[in-house]
């Protein structure tokens, strides 16, 4: 069995944004990355597979983007994917999501993937169109925002994710593509045996050009960084009310509850 | 010269940080108000590997490298001093010169068990009248057929309360000082080692500083650990590359303190506008960043040099002097910025305040540091 996890590294999203020069993305320097949240669901899940089918499956985790990118992969091996794969492409934040899902489908294209996994959407850009994507540029079975996953017999049963806390149930033969929500899975800390481990496993490093034979479909023209914040958000009225406006702000707006 | 870290090591950094914020931080104030870091966290410090990091995975250790180290235990003790030393003196104390000066059946036996975290390393050396001056150790060993029989009595030690595994320095005879003192691996649940008490302190609270009796211990011979009279050198051996793991526990104190302050001082307002507005608190800020990554560059330094086995007694000996005035300055002064709220419990700053200062003091007094530094210069 052959498993592909798309993975993306994006900036804290709690760092403070400016506009670039061109004016169409946040301005890189100074920002600390790491792995997409939701990509590190993936990457959790792809991993627990392998460990129930006995070791069998090869993982192969996948990112396209600058060298900086090479850390995410790095992590991604040290929680237990075998091998990696560097699309590299200092142009990776301008590309639009249906460039991102060609490159990811013309390398998968040949592979013969039984599964690839990949993060319901990122959390800078936040399109979640890149696994849809590739799932249909393969010709894949497609199940978005999961929050439950079994495998056996060659079927995924995917919990996922519906408006308003409902979950449903699908089930998709292999060859299949699944995009992953929190609440999947907690995913696993490197440990540092495994992060010296991590060292020795191959990854490849491919040029995009060898890769991308699209034009963006989508250009973005402009970048808004939000203005900087007042003095927050005050909460007035009857207590009852009160509790519940800011249980739903700190489910909607923050981790603290998660 | 490249002042960036690799990108394995932003891998580790990255890894350690998200363990730390999400195991450690939350209970850093419990650890300090119950004295006791819990076993749960010991149990998972271990499975990450943080208690045998740079030794190699022969033996049950990570096989990363100093730096890699010195990394674990700055992040560690970004949020908990406590853990911090736990880990710096397991690691470096402990582990260290039996993997230094172990023999091949000692490494196998006594290693992975520590490697693992099954078992708390530390290093038995301080006594009552001996702590700068340990060449005057009073505690003294004899042999009786394949043993050894040490009598005496150590104070301070770090990690004592564990009852695990020590490297334990004793006399065949005082009036030979520093040439008579023999190092030996010592299974601290033998008969007749006894713990007289664990000491109640300002800071590191969650750590053990165990007082030890030692009463007709008789230790394998097997387990004296390089040549009899050679354990004056093992002990200052030890100590230069535990000098590292203060100088990072130190580091990881002042950073914690000064993320802090700065958060607060762009949160607070007075006369209508952040503190942070005011060029008195902006000096202050300069000042504590400045000091801190002074610091960062000389750890790194010396942990870089060990790594590349070049001569470093000069650099830890730095590193320690100046992460620790740098920790002691950082908080004190994260106190101020933090006004009346610094000094009450609940703001932290207090606590790593008061973690702080001991840096300057364990693994030799920051004036032995200029003791050293200076007799280098001028030899
Ligand atoms: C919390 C804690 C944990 C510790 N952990 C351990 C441990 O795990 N294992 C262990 O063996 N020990 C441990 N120690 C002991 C520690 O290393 C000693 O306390 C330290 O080396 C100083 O020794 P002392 O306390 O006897 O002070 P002293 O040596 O009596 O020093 C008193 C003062 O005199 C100064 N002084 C002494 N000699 C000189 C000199 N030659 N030149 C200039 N100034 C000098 C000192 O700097 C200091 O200011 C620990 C101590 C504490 C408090």
């Amino acid at each position: 069995m052959k498993i592909l996890v798309c993975i993306k590294q994006v900036p804290d999203m709690e760092s403070r944004f400016k506009a670039n020069s061109q004016g169409v993305w946040f301005e890189e320097t100074d920002l600390a990355f790491r792995m997409n949240e939701y990509d590190e669901y993936a990457v959790e899940q792809a991993v627990q597979l392998k460990e129930q089918l006995g070791d069998a499956p090869e993982v192969t985790v996948l990112s396209i983007g600058p060298d900086r990118v090479v850390e995410a992969i790095k992590k991604a091996l040290a929680m237990g994917c075998d091998r990696g794969v560097h699309v590299q492409d200092p142009a990776a934040a301008t590309r639009d999501p249906w460039q991102i899902a060609s490159i990811i489908a013309s390398h998968a294209g040949d592979k013969g993937y039984d599964l690839i996994l990949t993060g319901m959407q990122s959390q800078d850009r936040g399109s979640a169109q890149v696994g849809v994507t590739v799932a249909e540029e393969l010709g894949y079975a497609c199940a978005t925002t999961l929050v439950g996953f079994a495998f056996s017999d060659g079927t995924v049963t995917a919990k996922r994710e519906l408006e308003g806390g409902i979950k449903g149930v699908v089930r998709l033969r292999t060859p299949a593509l699944v995009t992953c929500q929190l609440g999947l899975n907690v995913p696993r800390y490197p440990t540092l045996p495994n992060i010296m481990k991590a060292k020795k496993k191959e990854i490849q490093t491919i040029a995009v050009a060898e890769l991308l034979k699209e034009e963006p479909l989508a250009t973005t023209v402009s970048f808004h960084p939000p203005a900087r914040k007042g003095g927050g958000i005050v909460l007035e009225g009857d207590v009852g009310v009160l509790v519940d406006q800011l249980l739903g702000i700190l489910k909607d707006k923050t981790a603290v509850l998660r | 010269m490249n002042f960036e870290l690799s990108q394995d090591h932003k891998v580790l950094q990255d890894a350690v940080r998200d363990f730390v914020t999400r195991e450690i931080k939350p209970i850093a104030m419990q650890i300090d108000e119950e004295h006791m870091i819990p076993d749960e966290l010991v149990r998972k410090m271990g499975e990450m590997g943080f208690l045998g990091s740079y030794l190699p995975d022969e033996y049950g250790g990570a096989g990363l490298d100093m730096l890699s180290y010195a990394i674990v235990v700055e992040e560690v003790s970004k949020a908990c001093g406590s853990s911090g030393v736990l880990i710096s003196a397991h690691t470096s104390l402990a582990c260290g010169p039996i993997y230094t000066f172990g023999t091949e059946e000692q490494k196998k036996k006594w290693l992975p068990p520590l490697n693992s975290g099954a078992i708390i390393g530390c290093f038995l050396l301080t006594e009552p009248d001996a702590g700068s001056d340990a060449g005057a150790i009073a505690t003294t060993y004899r042999r009786e057929g394949d043993e050894y029989v040490v009598n005496g009595a150590k104070i301070f030690i770090t990690n004592g309360g564990y009852k695990g595994t020590g490297v334990l320095f004793a006399t065949s005879d005082r009036s030979l000082k520093h040439k008579g003192v023999s190092a030996f691996i010592i299974d601290l649940q033998t008969p007749g080692v006894e713990i007289l008490k664990n000491e109640k302190k300002l800071g590191i609270r969650g750590s053990y500083t165990t007082a030890f009796a030692l009463d007709d211990v008789r230790i394998p011979a097997e387990n004296l650990l390089g040549a009899e009279g050679q354990g004056f050198k093992i002990a200052m051996d030890t100590l230069n590359g535990g000098r590292i793991g203060i100088a990072s526990q130190a580091l990881g104190i002042a950073e914690g303190a000064f993320e802090r302050a700065l958060a607060y001082s762009k949160e607070r307002k007075q006369f209508g506008a952040p503190i942070c507005d005011l060029q008195a608190i902006q000096f202050k800020l300069a000042d504590m960043y400045a000091r801190i990554e002074t610091s960062k560059l000389m750890t790194y330094k010396a942990a870089c040099l060990k790594d590349s086995k070049k001569s470093y007694t000069m650099e830890s000996a730095m590193c320690k002097m100046l992460a620790s005035e740098a920790a002691t300055y950082v908080t004190k002064e994260a106190i101020q910025i933090h006004g009346g709220y610094g000094f009450i419990c609940d703001y932290e700053v207090e606590r790593m305040y008061r973690d702080a200062k001991i840096t300057e003091i364990y693994e030799g007094t920051n004036e032995v540091q200029r003791v050293v530094i200076s007799k280098l210069l001028l030899s």
